[in-house]
C-alpha cells in the first residue's frame, strides 16, 4: 500500500507540475494550450537523448531539455495562439493548440520511434531501494520547487507582476503600456521551459515516450480544475489528490476504472466547487 | 501518291504491332496486392519488419518473370495503426485501385474495422491480426488467417508453465487495452479448462508507471509464476524491472512482446530479463545444435545478400511471415490459374501442408485459421540473436 501511495504521489507531481505550465500560460493569454503535456513529454525524449546519444554532462542536458520545451512554448504563442486570439474571441486556439500539439507528437513518433526508450540514472544509485527510488522523488522534488518558485517570481519580481496585472484585466494591463504580446510570448517560454523541466524529472519514471503528451495535457488539466484554476497551490494539491486517488484506486479495484475515476473526481469537484478547491469566484459586478 | 503512304503506315502499323506482341510491351494485366501496413504509429516496428518480407518476396517473384508471366504490383497503404484510415485504405484499394489481393491490416484493431469490408467485396484477404474474431468462414468466406490465433500463443504459454515448469499458482496481469483486457480473461479461461485457477489477476493501465503493487499482491497470493498478456513493452519492462528490485526469482511466462530487443533497452539490468519465457515460433528457434530451419536459414542468407553481413537486429518471424503472405498469394493464383476471387478462394480453402518459411499452412472449408498449434516453440527471452532465439528448457 505504500509503494502504491510513493507510485500515486511521484505520478501526480507530474500532474501537477502540467498544471503549472497551464497556470502560467493561461495567466497573461486565458490559453488553456493542448501542447502544455507535450512540453513535458519534449524534455523526456530530448533529456535522454542528450544524455544517451552524445553523454552531454547532466546540467547541460537538461538545459537544452528545457530549452526544447522553451521552443515549443515560444512556438505555440507564435503559430497557434497570436493570430487567433487576434481575430476572435471563440476558443479557436483550443483546435489550433490540438493541431499544433497532434504534429509534435507525431514528429517526435516518426524521429523517435513508437516504443519507449530508457531515461538514464540521473543521481548515482543502486536499484531496489524501494520507495526511496530517486524516480518517485525527482518529480515531486520538481513540482514544489516550481510552484515555490512561481510564488516568489509573481511577487518578487516585475514581470512575475506584469503577469498578475495581465491575469487581472489584459485591456487594462494594456491600456497602461504593457507590451502584452511580448510578455505573454515569455510567458509561453518560461512554461514550456518548465513543462521541460519536469519531463526530465520524470524521465525514469515515464520512460521517454513519445506518447506521454496528451496523457499529461489531460491529467494536467483535471489537476488544475480541481485545485483550481491560477492557483499553484492548487495545482499541487490538485495533482496530488489526483495521482494517489487514481493509484488507490487501481490497487483496491484494478486498472480498468483508473481513468473513470480520474474524470468522475473532475465531474465531482465541477458539481460541488467549480471555481476549483483553491480558485476564486469569478463575480461580475453589475 | 497516297497509297503508297498508306500501305507505308499500314505496313508500319503491322510492325509495331508484332514487335509489341514479340516484345511483350503489352503483356498480361498485373497482380495487383494491396498492403495495409501501419508502416508509421503504434506497432511499426513489426509492421516495417514485415513489409521487409513483403517487399521482399515481391522483387524476388518479380525478377523471376512474375506468376504465370504476370508481375506482382504491391499497392502499399500506412494506416499509421488508426483503423479509420485502415477503412478508408481498404476501400480505395478494393473500388479504386480494383486489387486482387488484400494484405494486413497489420493490428488486430484495425482488421476488425477491414476484414467485413474486404469480405463484401469479395476479394480474397490474407489477415495477420491475432484476435479469434477475425475470420469465419462463414462470414467472411474470403478471409484466410496466415499468423497464429492469440488463443495459441496462449496455449503455448499455458502448457509450458504448467506441464514444463510444473507450476500451480498463477498469477495473470493484462492491460487494459481492448486487447489486454482479451487476452487475459482468455488465459485466465483456458487455465481454469486445465484445472487452475489463477491466485492473482489484475488489469494494469499500459502506460502505468509502477507495478510494485501488482508483483507484491501476486507475490503474497502465492504466485509460483507470472503471466503477463500485454503487448505494451513499457508495461512489460517495468513488470520485470520490479520483479529484479524486489529480488523476487519468480518465472515470467506470457506474450511474445516479452522478448522484443527494446525490453532490454528498458531493463535496470541486464539480468533482469532471465528466466523470462515467451510464446515464439518452431521456425525461429535454434535447435540443440545453433542451427536454425532450412527454410529459416535460406531466407536469412537472402537477407544478408540483400542487406548486407550485418547482424538482423529486428524479430526475424515478422519478416517470415510477411514473404509467406506473399508467396501464399503465389501458391493461389498459379493453383486457381488467374486471379477469380472464388477460384483463389476454393484453391486456399483446400490448401493442405504449404510449406512456408514462418510456418506450413492448411486451411479447409470451416477452417479459416492455417497456422498449426504445434509450430508455437516456447524461447527464452533474453537469447535474441541474428533475429532468432533459442528454445525455453
Amino acid at each position: 500500500m505504500l509503494s502504491a501511495l510513493i507510485a500515486g504521489l511521484a505520478t501526480g507531481a507530474l500532474y501537477a507540475a502540467a498544471a503549472l505550465v497551464y497556470n502560467v500560460m493561461f495567466s497573461t493569454s486565458k490559453v488553456l494550450s493542448v501542447t502544455t503535456g507535450h512540453t513535458a513529454m519534449l524534455g523526456g525524449v530530448f533529456g535522454a537523448w542528450f544524455l544517451q546519444a552524445f553523454a552531454l554532462p547532466l546540467p547541460v542536458a537538461l538545459l537544452g531539455s528545457m530549452a526544447i520545451g522553451a521552443l515549443l512554448g515560444a512556438l505555440t504563442d507564435f503559430v497557434a495562439i497570436r493570430r487567433v486570439l487576434a481575430r476572435s474571441d471563440e476558443h479557436l486556439w483550443l483546435l489550433s493548440t490540438l493541431a499544433l500539439a497532434t504534429m509534435v507528437q507525431q514528429a517526435v513518433a516518426l524521429w523517435w520511434g513508437t516504443e519507449p526508450k530508457p531515461f538514464p540514472r540521473i543521481i548515482p544509485q543502486e536499484f531496489g531501494a524501494g520507495v526511496f527510488d530517486q524516480k518517485y522523488w525527482l518529480p515531486v522534488a520538481v513540482a514544489i520547487a516550481l510552484a515555490i518558485g512561481l510564488e516568489l517570481f509573481y511577487r518578487g519580481t516585475l514581470y512575475g507582476k506584469l503577469f498578475v496585472a495581465m491575469s487581472e484585466d489584459i485591456f487594462a494591463a494594456r491600456a497602461r503600456g504593457i507590451p502584452t504580446e511580448r510578455i505573454r510570448m515569455f510567458s509561453y517560454v518560461m512554461a514550456g521551459a518548465m513543462g521541460g523541466l519536469a519531463g526530465f524529472a520524470a524521465g525514469q519514471l515515464t520512460f521517454a515516450y513519445f506518447a506521454l503528451g496528451l496523457t499529461l495535457t489531460l491529467n494536467g488539466f483535471i489537476a488544475l480544475a480541481v485545485g483550481g484554476l491560477g492557483s499553484n497551490l492548487g495545482a499541487l494539491v490538485g495533482g496530488a489528490a489526483l495521482g494517489i486517488l487514481s493509484s488507490i484506486a487501481t490497487y483496491y479495484v484494478g486498472g480498468e476504472f483508473q481513468q473513470t475515476i480520474s474524470v468522475g473526481l473532475l465531474m465531482l469537484v465541477l458539481l460541488l466547487k467549480p471555481e476549483g478547491l483553491f480558485g476564486t469566484r469569478n463575480v461580475r459586478p453589475v | 501518291m497516297k497509297r503508297p503512304i498508306l500501305s507505308h503506315l499500314r505496313a508500319g502499323v503491322g510492325a509495331l504491332a508484332l514487335l509489341v506482341l514479340a516484345t511483350g510491351v503489352f503483356a498480361q494485366e498485373p497482380i495487383r496486392i494491396g498492403w495495409l501496413s501501419s508502416l508509421t504509429g503504434p506497432l511499426s516496428s513489426a509492421a516495417i519488419a514485415e513489409n521487409q518480407g513483403v517487399q521482399f518476396a515481391v522483387d524476388e517473384i518479380n525478377r523471376a518473370g512474375g506468376i504465370d508471366g504476370r508481375k506482382l504490383e504491391l499497392i502499399t497503404r500506412d494506416t499509421a495503426g488508426d483503423p479509420t484510415k485502415a477503412v478508408n485504405f481498404a476501400k480505395q484499394l478494393v473500388f479504386t485501385e480494383k486489387v486482387h489481393f488484400i494484405i494486413g491490416p497489420v493490428n488486430s484493431g484495425e482488421s476488425l474495422a477491414t476484414v467485413p469490408i474486404v469480405a463484401r467485396a469479395g476479394i480474397p484477404n490474407l489477415v495477420i491480426g491475432t484476435v479469434d474474431e477475425l475470420v469465419d468462414a462463414k462470414k467472411y468466406p474470403n478471409a484466410f488467417r496466415v499468423i497464429n490465433t492469440n488463443r495459441q500463443w496462449i496455449d503455448g504459454a499455458n502448457t509450458y508453465a504448467l506441464d514444463v515448469l510444473k507450476r500451480r499458482k498463477v498469477a495473470v496481469i493484462g492491460d487494459t487495452s481492448g486487447y489486454g483486457t482479451s487476452s487475459a480473461k482468455t488465459a485466465a479461461e483456458l487455465l481454469e479448462k486445465a484445472g487452475v485457477k489463477p491466485v492473482y489477476s489484475v488489469l494494469v493501465d499500459p502506460n502505468k508507471t509502477d507495478l510494485a503493487d501488482e508483483m507484491n499482491k501476486a507475490k503474497a497470493a502465492g504466485a509460483d509464476v507470472i503471466m503477463p498478456w500485454s503487448a505494451a513493452t513499457g508495461l512489460l519492462a517495468r513488470l520485470l524491472n520490479t520483479r529484479g528490485d524486489m529480488g523476487w526469482n519468480v518465472p515470467v511466462v506470457g506474450h511474445p512482446a516479452l522478448m522484443a530487443p527494446p525490453i532490454g533497452k528498458l531493463l535496470n539490468k541486464p539480468e533482469y530479463w532471465g528466466n523470462t519465457v515467451a510464446a515464439g515460433y518452431v521456425s525461429t528457434t535454434y535447435d540443440a545444435k545453433g542451427k536454425l530451419p532450412a527454410n529459416t536459414q535460406a531466407l536469412i542468407d537472402k537477407l544478408h545478400d540483400r542487406l548486407g553481413k550485418s547482424e538482423i537486429d529486428y524479430m526475424l518471424w515478422w519478416v517470415a511471415l510477411g514473404y509467406d503472405t506473399v508467396r501464399i498469394v503465389e501458391h493461389a493464383v498459379r493453383q486457381a490459374h488467374g486471379t477469380d476471387p472464388k477460384a483463389i478462394q476454393k484453391v486456399l480453402a483446400n490448401t493442405k501442408g504449404l510449406q512456408g518459411v514462418y510456418a506450413t499452412y492448411s486451411w479447409s472449408a470451416s477452417q479459416r485459421n492455417g497456422f498449426p498449434d504445434h509450430q508455437i516453440m516456447m524461447n527464452q527471452a533474453n537469447s535474441f540473436k541474428d533475429g532468432a532465439y533459442r528454445a525455453a528448457r
